[in-house]
This record gives structure tokens, C-alpha cells and sequence, in this order.
């Protein structure tokens, strides 16, 4: 337990800003992330499986990426249309350029929640975090051939899912990403 | 299927790459999973106890201490009879301190847990009460225009009504005037030919 508590603490050390940075990003609210990380240290502490991780940095990471998805499908089950009155992330620019932008940004975040998990977290790490195919491949075990390849999948979905109409984001993951 | 532009896509995403917390609200998190972490520390583990109490060293022990405890309870039984009033009330303060501070750190353990989930039932409960008051608002408010739009079609037709009747009275001290002016001009022109012939005479 005392290994464990201080793996965690080092993590948070290591990993903590950064994975806070995704959270945000994935949420676009500085205190839902907050909200979010805590939940995921708690998780992480009481889990049954944490001396039997191989690489704790990628899934924390991975577990980061769901919790964030997870919170936004349950939103979005929860939409009245009230929550267009939210601060909006970005700023220097007018308040409909800033609705108009965040609703881009909520959109394209739901597209991406229902590519299917490992297509998702490439996509994340390439798109949002910005992460080259080398160091994707090296972190997730994986070729970046095979990195390359998910992600230009999971950009010709998300293309369809966007160019459909936003009726058809109805919360559930595609199969069709990966095989 | 149309499909949206790709460059669009890759604009939205560069967008969502430059979305950087404040450094406040990055320490804040830190901190509070820190504190979070900190005090899942002190919180007792059955597992911890378990492992502990197999260890050898841990049965001398537990024979040392079980032997002390015989020596002190033959002590305090050959001596004379403790004082049972202050001990229960001294172990009374120390149970219900330690149950309160336990109490305390389990509530705050199951908070912390739950705190998205609260948060997220808070946030639906609000939005649906605005919801209904915006209904209700936007029903009132409906009414209230319905009620005012009658008062102003009423106060339009009183107005019509009375500019009629002004013009019917009018119309007729027009026609009134015209029918005395008519008679007016008969009786001249009567005298007139009353007076030319007169003259002629």
C-alpha cells in the first residue's frame, strides 16, 4: 500500500499537469477536469489491478481520455439547450464568435467520443496532445505504420459523423474504425 | 453521405490543442489530489493488518503483549478496584473521538468519489427547473399579451365608434346648413323678382 501511495504521488508529480491539460481539453471546463482527476487517482488507488499495470503512464492516460469521454456522453444526455449560456474556452473574440467556436469544439469532442476506444486515444494523442507517430507508437506498443493508420481512420469516420448531421450523435461508439 | 471538410476538422482539433488550463486552476488540481491522496494514507487498510499480523515478529509480539496483559490483570485484580466511573468516561471521549474523526474521513472519501456525479445531478436539477420556469414565464407571458392586445383592439373600436357617430353629426348639420341655404336662396331670388317688377311698373 505504502509502494503504491507513492507510485501514485509520483505520477501525480510526473504526469499530473499534463494529464490535467487533456482533461481540460477533452472537457473544455477547467473545473470539471479538476473534478475528474481526482476521481481518477481515486480510482486508481482503489483498484485491484494496480500492482499488475505494466505501463502506468499509458493507462492513466487511457483511463484519463475515458472518464473525460464518459462525463461528456452523460452531458450530452442531459442537454437542454441551456448549457450554450457556458463560458466559452477560447477568448479575444466577439461572444458569438466565442458560442459559435466552443460549439465547433463541443462538436468535434462528441464526434471523437464515439470512435471506439483504442482509434480514440491515438486520435487524442496525435490531434489534441499534439504527440508524433514515433512517440505514440513507442507509449502504446504499437508500429507508427499501425498509429498512422488508426488515426486516418478515425479522422474519415469522424468526417462522416460531422458531415451526417449532429441528430446522429447518439452516444454510442462506431465499430467500423477498427478492426 | 456529405462529408465536411477535412481542413475544417484539423482547424477545430489545432483549437482544441492550444486549450491550456490556467496555473492556478493546474495547482489546485495538484493540490487536491495531493490532499486527497494524503488522506487515503491514514485511512486504515484490512489488507495492510492482514499481511502484518503474519509475520512472525508480529505473534512474539502478540504473545509478549498477551502476557503483559495477564501480568497487569493479575496486578489489577490482587489490587484494589480501579475507579469505573472516569474509566468509562475517559474511554467514552476517545471512542467518540475517533468515531466522529472516522465518520469524517469516510465522508469525506465517499464526497470526493461522488463529487462529479453530485455535481452532474445538480446541474440536470438546475437545468430543469429553469426549464419549467422558462415554460411557466413564456405561458404568463403569452396571456399577459393576449390580455393587453384585447384591451388595445377594444380601445380601438370605442374610438371608431365615437369618430362615426362625430362624422354622422356632421354630415347632418352639413346637410341641415345646405337645406337653409337652399330655402335662403329661394325666398332672394322670390324677391328679387318681387322688386324688379315693381320697378317695371
Amino acid at each position: 500500500m505504502e509502494d503504491r501511495h507513492g507510485k501514485l504521488v509520483e505520477l501525480l508529480e510526473k504526469s499530473g499537469a499534463p494529464l490535467y491539460t487533456l482533461l481540460t481539453r477533452l472537457t473544455l471546463h477547467e473545473d470539471v477536469a479538476e473534478e475528474l482527476m481526482q476521481e481518477l487517482f481515486i480510482k486508481l488507488s482503489n483498484s485491484s489491478q494496480f500492482d499488475k499495470i505494466q505501463n502506468l503512464g499509458a493507462y492513466v492516460r487511457r483511463a484519463a481520455i475515458n472518464l473525460a469521454f464518459d462525463w461528456r456522453r452523460s452531458q450530452k444526455r442531459n442537454v437542454l439547450g441551456l448549457d450554450r449560456l457556458n463560458e466559452p474556452a477560447s477568448n479575444e473574440k466577439s461572444p458569438l464568435a466565442k458560442l459559435v467556436q466552443k460549439e465547433e469544439l463541443k462538436e468535434i469532442l462528441n464526434a471523437i467520443g464515439q470512435v471506439n476506444k483504442p482509434a480514440r486515444e491515438v486520435f487524442v494523442m496525435r490531434y489534441i496532445q499534439q504527440e508524433s507517430y514515433d512517440d505514440i507508437a513507442k507509449q502504446l506498443g504499437k508500429t507508427p505504420h499501425q498509429a498512422r493508420a488508426l488515426c486516418s481512420r478515425a479522422m474519415n469516420n469522424i468526417r462522416n459523423i460531422l458531415g451526417s448531421n449532429n441528430s446522429g450523435l447518439s452516444g454510442k461508439e462506431t465499430d467500423n474504425v477498427e478492426d | 453521405m456529405s462529408k465536411i471538410d477535412e481542413n475544417q476538422i484539423r482547424r477545430r482539433l489545432k483549437l482544441l490543442s492550444q486549450v491550456e488550463p490556467t496555473s492556478e486552476a493546474t495547482d489546485r488540481a495538484m493540490e487536491r489530489v495531493r490532499n486527497t491522496l494524503t488522506g487515503k494514507e491514514n485511512r486504515p487498510e484490512g489488507k495492510k493488518v492482514r499481511t502484518v499480523l503474519k509475520r512472525p515478529i508480529t505473534k512474539l509480539a502478540a504473545a509478549a503483549v498477551l502476557m503483559i496483559g495477564l501480568g497487569y490483570a493479575v496486578g489489577r485484580l490482587s489490587a484494589p478496584g480501579p475507579d469505573m466511573e472516569q474509566l468509562n468516561s475517559a474511554l467514552e471521549t476517545s471512542l467518540r473521538a475517533s468515531l466522529i474523526e472516522e465518520m469524517d474521513r469516510r465522508w469525506k472519501s465517499a464526497f470526493a468519489a461522488n463529487c462529479v456525479q453530485l455535481k452532474d445531478d445538480l446541474q440536470q436539477q438546475v437545468r430543469r427547473d429553469l426549464t419549467e420556469f422558462a415554460v411557466q414565464t413564456l405561458a404568463a407571458s403569452n396571456t399577459r399579451t393576449e390580455q393587453r392586445l384585447i384591451q388595445l383592439i377594444n380601445l380601438i373600436e370605442t374610438a371608431r365608434a365615437r369618430d362615426r357617430r362625430q362624422i354622422a353629426a356632421a354630415l347632418e348639420k352639413i346637410e341641415f346648413d345646405k337645406s337653409r341655404l337652399g330655402k335662403g336662396l329661394v325666398a332672394l331670388a322670390a324677391q328679387t323678382s318681387k322688386l324688379r317688377g315693381t320697378k317695371q311698373d
